[in-house]
């Protein structure tokens, strides 16, 4: 038993560690995003100091990264939207109405996933250059439709799937047609899960850069690319400024912790049951 | 049920379409443009048949960004199956389940980050002179240590950012699939008094044999996607030490020479690799 209740006392050390290591790091840069340049250019890493909002005013007063911040939430929101409307009904169908082609529709939708991001970026940014489309909201918004539609319906059919089949039943019976069913029935019930996926498309879109990188070069530019910009910059490096900008970029995605991980835990509830 | 209804097709067409024409359409215009000699500075380019094709073989970049791109695979799934299967055991094994919730919330931060970010983040921890992560060493030795500016070290320490992403995230995964277990099994083990990595080498992992082989799978994919941390912490270097396909592609198309047409052949390669391969291991973990 001693050996067991040591092994077990390794294991929560062990785990303990990891869980410092997952939220340690961003902790760091969220500090550091709030010290002067002198208190980061430390031979020693400081703790304690006196915090400054210098770096996050000098980063919200850039043009640029309000910029990439305004074309990030409209470019990311238009996407998703569409990406809803259109997957939402699509996923639904492919679920509850499966004939042939449901597998290879299936497999097709999870195929885009294999396309390399520089195979697909490297021939539109020819082609939206030759409609005079380069670097525009309108461009990166039909781009990230691709993958905001692609996960959301890959996410979807597993929540519709889950939608009781007899709830649906006995709808039908009780008049209502198929568009009511899917409206009024299959969606709000499926609506949590639904919420998930179309969260993760948000974080998914939010997150993209290598697309934004090839396809953007000023006005359309999103957070990502303007960060990474930052990060690039010379010898005076004004690290306080990058700390800050890391943590702009960060904040939406870590806001919807809490839905993807319910998203994950209904995921696998089915299974228990 | 069965009476013809119009909501297949109506909920279907525009989504398909709209998925189609986005994709197969870049798609053919990839493999249109790696057969001219097109250049950023001059749009019109003309056909060349397979000339790119034929210098990509000769040129040894192309070929070192193969063998990068091949060891980033490799050890980013490897590692990141292994750590998640580790915590995910311990994570099942020693804490109670209150805990252990707090705990699956914590390890879905680093995946959730852009990857921008936690690229920046781990460049500046890895700084030779004000990093954290370096700094015991530097403390210990007098020395600074610089990991990301030595060929020998830069590769592995990018990979440890993706494993640090991905490898907590399946950790939580690796959690919900244990849990989804019948319980008898284990309790038989007991009785026969198995020990605790008997239990999961010999029963538990052998269960879950087909959704790790997914997850693996879904790494595979995702690994392909190294792109963002390699450009913010190393942008291939040093030299081309970490120089992996679609890096050497971007750097060919726009940052280097602007041959778009020579890096949208490498891309047209990738292409058909990855299909190829993905769509054997799709059809094998069927």
């Amino acid at each position: 038993m001693a050996t067991h209740t040591l092994g077990r006392l390794i294991g929560r050390l062990i785990l303990g560690l990891a869980a410092f290591s997952a939220v340690f790091p961003m902790f760091w840069t969220a500090l550091n995003a709030f010290k002067n340049r002198v208190d980061i250019v430390t031979p020693t890493p400081l703790f304690i100091f006196e915090p400054t909002l210098d770096n996050f005013a000098y980063v919200l007063g850039r043009e640029s990264v309000f910029a990439g911040l305004v074309n990030s939430l409209l470019i990311s929101g238009a996407a998703v939207l569409i990406g809803a409307a259109l997957g939402l009904p699509a996923a639904y169908a492919i679920a509850r109405y499966p004939n042939r082609w449901s597998r290879d529709i299936q497999f097709f939708v999870l195929s885009l996933r294999f396309l390399p991001p520089v195979a697909i970026a490297i021939p539109l940014m020819v082609i939206w250059l030759d409609f005079g489309l380069y670097d525009t909201r309108l461009s990166m918004i039909v781009t990230y439709s691709l993958l905001t539609l692609a996960t959301i319906i890959w996410l979807s059919v597993p929540a519709f799937a889950r939608v009781p089949k007899e709830v649906e039943e006995a709808a039908r019976v009780d008049g209502y047609g198929p568009y009511a069913i899917f409206f009024l029935i299959a969606l709000p019930i499926a609506l949590r899960s639904l919420i998930g996926a179309v969260a993760f498309a948000f974080v998914l879109v939010w997150n993209e850069f290598l697309i934004a990188l090839m396809l953007t070069t000023s006005d359309a530019k999103t957070l990502p690319i303007v960060a990474s910009e930052l990060t690039q910059l010379g010898r005076d490096v004004p690290w306080g400024i990058l700390n800050a900008s890391v943590v702009l970029l960060s904040i939406p995605p870590l806001l919807f912790i809490g839905v993807l991980s319910g998203m994950l835990n209904s995921a696998f509830k089915r299974k228990t049951q | 049920m069965k009476q013809k209804n119009s909501l297949p097709a109506v909920f279907l067409t525009p989504a398909m379409g709209i998925l189609a024409v986005l994709a197969l359409v870049p798609t053919a215009y990839a493999i249109y443009i790696s057969f001219q000699n097109r250049e950023l500075s001059r749009p019109d380019g003309s056909l060349i048949g397979f000339a790119n094709y034929i210098d990509l073989f000769s040129d040894r970049r192309f070929v070192n960004a193969i063998g990068v791109s091949l060891t980033w695979e490799a050890v980013t799934v490897g590692m990141t199956l292994l750590i998640a299967i580790g915590l995910g055991i311990l994570l099942f094994e020693c804490v109670s389940p209150r805990a252990r919730n707090l705990l699956a919330l914590l390890f879905l931060v680093p995946v959730i980050l852009p990857r921008v970010s936690a690229a920046f983040v781990w460049k500046f921890a890895f700084h030779p002179l004000y990093g954290i992560a370096t700094y015991p060493y530097k403390a210990i030795t007098g020395e600074p240590l610089d990991l990301l500016s030595n060929p020998a070290t830069a590769l592995a320490t990018v990979a440890l950012v993706d494993v640090w992403q991905w490898g907590l995230f399946f950790a939580v995964i690796v959690l919900k699939l244990l849990e989804t277990l019948p319980p008898q099994p284990f309790e038989a083990a007991r009785l026969d008094h198995a020990r605790t990595w008997e239990i999961y080498a010999f029963i538990a992992l052998p269960m879950l044999k087909a959704p790790l082989i997914s997850l693996a799978f879904v790494k595979m994919i995702e690994s392909l996607r190294a792109f963002d941390l390699i450009y913010v912490m190393t942008r291939g270097g040093p030299g081309i030490a970490t120089e992996t396909l679609d890096m050497y592609a971007f750097s060919q198309g726009f940052i280097e020479s602007g041959r778009i047409s020579y890096a949208s052949s490498m891309a047209v390669l990738m292409m058909i690799a990855t299909s190829i391969a993905f769509t054997f291991i799709w059809k094998r973990v069927q």
